[in-house]
């Protein structure tokens, strides 16, 4: 009926078929290992549930509410042991090289359970994804080493992210408020690296991890510019963490203070900055903030739209439980067709909130930060390739500062921003939509619960809890629509403008 | 808002106010903290000496004599800056209703005037429950003339604090209930630690279990669902006070903070969505008080007539109130979340208060039921 070029040019009209119907093309493309290998870290993260989380998560919620200095040492080991801070490093880092999308699967399952505990362990990728998102190898391999270290030695090493102050939480995920926000978290440029002044606050794990990746500013006013992230370790000088928030749920994962007073940070231990964007690209420098803020982002979001569809899921089992058990003028509650009807509404948005963070997945696969990963003949070569290999012969051409180059240039330079904005665009959506259903379910289980529903012993009244935090974290749910609407329908609206109002 | 409309009750509303202004406010958080920090007894015995505890109690029993108005104008005040102090005074206030219900005025004399202390004067009962949806109820025997109970009663509000409760119990499974007095000091009587519950921490409830506990029973036997209805029927209105105080709580705090907080180089009350975010506040804020205020006014003219439209006016702005409270937190991003600010606490009370008397939807299963019988009531009276 048509030629292929007329297809193409009628799925290049807006909406764009590459944009908006991501599994299609690329779930034939994707190894089929990967479905084995997501089996497996389902499986083991239902064995982990049923073996650590569901008899941890109750009473380490309770036990914080007692003690609000309570630090969930034992819960690091134990995940520590399980292997899960290695578990999605890249082999070529020093990990065990598990495709990244399975992770979703994985925080869904624990999420599930208790979304402190999930993020006890998922927190620790988005340090990971900051890290190596920067296209830094060398520093990458360094960082990622004493992770896998702490897990044969049985010290975890865990690593966070430092970017939200106290005046600036929107402002500093997107670069077009960065210079209006007020940030004030400031590197100087000193012989031999840099001298910190700030404070970042709300970071996850911040008293628990080893390294942490920080954000500061060579100049407050044009942060959008001057951006620089470093690696900083605990227990360096000039750099103390402060108390830990004092939140409503999520509380088996701290948030903390970190404080920088005339911190000094060597050059080895810069992750990104002006001078290596310039080595590798001519791009503006803000585009190129933008670009590596995305990049986590877009890797992260749907990781958090999958704590959401965790969040649906405990809640949506914990009113299965109850009205499978429940009588009222000695009916089951189950045999009511309105009790059905719940069930099904809310079984509905467990499956779409899994929709969703699997499509976004798809784009940072084909399009975005896994692309490298996820390719066939790589996967298979990374997977396939003993880690002595990638120990030995690779590790010492990885050391090369091409490589950081090579990489930095893939993905800065070379990068389409059509891609960026399907994976920023899709990363938004799924998580703004699996978050909002988080909370919806957790507010039907606990209408159809009542009193029960009201006993933290009862367990689902913790997931309302938790799941708030949800709508919030990795960019609002405000911002995240905005930035929706800023990759995937302003393109197609000449006139439209964001973040200008 | 009522109190704008019944200048007889805006002594009260003042009244109010101050008190929650002086006594709680300032110290919501660490209120808060029960059951794992102290209970705020000083905070009830200044409740109870200002007449909160007796609000609907006529005065030959102790009380002040007021409507449900005059019930509402004070929890909307007082869970504007905190709803545990509301939800103790809605508890102990159901009780009473119960009581007045059941025609047990001479138990009441014999308990309430007398009472010396807040203590003295509460009667703890199962405030989340309308008895006749749970299957569980404590069982009721004969022992002679007297009668004993058995079993278990979850979440007794105030059971910690209260000498006595009104406990719900049958014979069997389902079927008719009565209700029963029961001295919680009595052998046989077991009360658990204060259950920690989502929301309303230091408005206590614990599980009561009962081994073959002498009771006193409550009007008559197997009535325990007339008294209930008519006496649930104010409080649902009650219910709802709460909740339009919380709404309204919180979105005074968030307003504060959008003209506060800069974001993108100015005040985020300025960022339109932030803006639609605080009018959707706005409109269920104002809707919940003319709600509850309607609703007082109507079932004060005719308890009969209108008392399932209060029940109407609850549900919807229980619903209006879970939805604004988890706004109230957005506004405020991260800061929202923690327990330095009054959001988050709000985003729980407010799910705990719908959950009084009863699961909203076995609620808006058993309104169905009511409306054909209503709409022949409405078109006889028109």
């Amino acid at each position: 009926m048509l030629s292929r070029s007329e297809v193409l040019a009628w799925l290049a009209q807006y909406p764009k078929f590459e944009d908006t119907i991501l599994s299609l093309p690329y779930a034939p493309r994707m190894p089929r290992a990967m479905v084995k290998e997501t089996q497996e870290v389902i499986a083991v993260a239902r064995r982990f549930n049923r073996e650590v989380a569901r008899k941890l998560a109750l009473p380490l919620d309770r036990k914080t509410h007692e003690d609000h200095d309570y630090m969930p040492w034992d819960l690091v080991e134990e995940a520590n042991r399980w292997g899960f801070y290695t578990m999605w490093i890249p082999k070529l880092f020093g990990g065990k090289g598990y495709n990244m999308p399975s992770m979703s699967h994985f925080v869904e399952e624990v999420g599930s359970v208790c979304l402190g505990i999930a993020n006890v362990i998922g927190v620790h990728y988005l340090g990971v994804a900051g890290v190596i998102s920067s296209g830094n190898v060398r520093l990458s391999r360094r960082i990622m080493a004493d992770v896998a270290e702490g897990e044969r030695t049985g010290r975890p090493c865990l690593i966070a992210l430092a970017i939200t102050e106290p005046t600036a939480g929107t402002d500093v995920e997107e670069v077009e408020l960065e210079d209006k926000g007020k940030v004030t978290c400031h590197a100087r440029r000193v012989e031999g690296g840099y001298i910190v002044n700030g404070t970042k606050v709300f970071i996850s794990m911040g008293h628990m991890s080893t390294w942490t990746i920080l954000f500061a500013f060579t100049d407050l006013k044009k942060p959008s510019e001057s951006s620089v992230a470093f690696m900083v370790k605990t227990g360096m000088k000039g750099f103390s963490l402060g108390t830990h928030e004092n939140k409503m749920g999520q509380r088996a994962c701290p948030a903390s203070v970190l404080t920088f007073e005339e911190c000094f940070i060597p050059d080895e231990l810069v992750v990104f900055d002006a001078d290596m964007a310039r080595k590798i690209t001519n791009k503006p420098l803000r585009d190129v903030n933008q670009r590596y803020i995305d990049y986590v982002v877009s890797a992260t979001r749907p990781g958090v739209c999958a704590f959401g569809t965790g969040a649906a899921r405990g809640a949506y089992e914990a009113a299965l439980r109850y009205a499978s058990t429940t009588q009222v003028n000695g009916r089951l509650l189950i045999n009511n067709e309105w009790v059905q009807c719940l069930l099904a509404e809310m079984y509905k948005n467990v499956a779409l909130g899994r929709l969703a963070y699997m499509e976004a997945n798809y784009a940072n696969s084909h399009r975005g930060m896994y692309q490298m990963l996820q390719v066939k003949p790589l996967y298979y070569y990374y997977k396939y390739m003993p880690e002595s290999y990638f120990t030995n012969v690779v590790g010492s051409l990885l050391e090369k500062e091409y490589m950081s180059t090579l990489m930095g240039r893939v993905n800065f330079d070379w990068a389409r921003s059509s891609d960026q904005n399907c994976c920023s665009g899709w990363g938004s959506l799924a998580k703004f939509a699996g978050t909002d259903i988080g909370v919806r379910n957790c507010q039907m289980a606990l209408e159809l619960m009542g009193a029960s529903g009201l006993r933290q012993d009862a367990g689902v009244e913790k997931i309302l809890r938790d799941a708030k935090l949800l709508q919030i974290y990795e960019g609002t749910n405000q911002l995240n629509r905005l930035n929706l609407f800023k990759c995937l329908i302003a393109p197609a609206v000449a006139q439209a403008k964001c973040f200008e109002e | 808002m009522l109190s704008a409309f019944r200048k007889d009750l805006l002594p009260l509303a003042e009244l109010a106010q101050s008190f929650a202004a002086k006594e709680l406010v300032k110290k919501v958080e660490e209120h808060d903290r029960y059951p794992f920090g102290k209970f705020f007894d000083n905070v009830l015995d200044k409740a109870y000496d200002v007449g909160f505890l007796g609000v609907m109690l006529p005065e030959d029993m102790g009380g002040i004599g007021g409507g449900i108005g005059a019930l509402c104008v004070i929890l909307q005040a007082v869970c504007r800056a905190d709803a545990s102090l509301g939800g103790i005074i809605f508890a102990n206030a159901l009780s009473q209703q119960i009581l007045r219900a059941a025609g047990a005025d001479k138990t009441a004399r014999r308990i309430f005037p007398k009472a010396a202390s807040a203590r003295d004067l509460l009667v703890a009962c199962p405030a989340y429950i309308d008895p006749s949806q749970v299957s569980a109820l404590p069982r009721e025997a004969r022992s002679g003339k007297d009668y004993v109970l058995s079993g278990t009663m979850e979440l007794v509000v105030l059971g910690s604090l209260a000498q006595r409760a009104l406990i719900p119990a049958r014979i069997g499974t389902c079927g008719p209930y009565s209700f029963f007095l029961v001295d919680l000091k009595a052998k046989g009587v077991s009360r658990s630690e204060p259950v920690f519950t989502l929301g309303l921490h230091a408005c206590p409830a614990v599980d009561i279990t009962l081994d073959t506990v002498k009771a006193q029973l409550i009007g008559e036997a197997g009535k325990g669902r007339e008294y209930f209805t008519p006496a649930s029927r104010a409080m649902h209105i009650a219910a709802a006070a709460m909740n339009a105080g919380i709404m309204k709580g919180s979105l005074t705090e968030a307003l504060a903070y959008a003209k506060e907080r800069q974001q993108g180089g100015c005040e985020i009350i300025n960022w339109s969505e932030v803006s639609m975010l605080l009018a959707t506040m706005g409109i269920k804020s104002h809707v919940a008080e003319l709600c509850v205020a309607q609703a007082c006014q109507a079932f004060e003219a005719d308890p009969r007539r209108w008392g399932l439209h209060g029940l109407a006016a609850a549900l919807h702005v229980h619903e209006l109130a879970c939805e604004a409270v988890t706004d109230g937190i957005q506004v405020l991003g991260g800061n929202g979340y923690m327990k330095d600010y009054g959001q988050e606490k709000r985003y729980r009370d407010a799910r705990q208060v719908q959950a009084l008397l009863g699961t909203a939807p076995l609620k808006k299963i058993g309104l169905t039921r009511e409306l054909s019988g209503l709409e022949e009531a409405c078109a006889y009276a028109l």
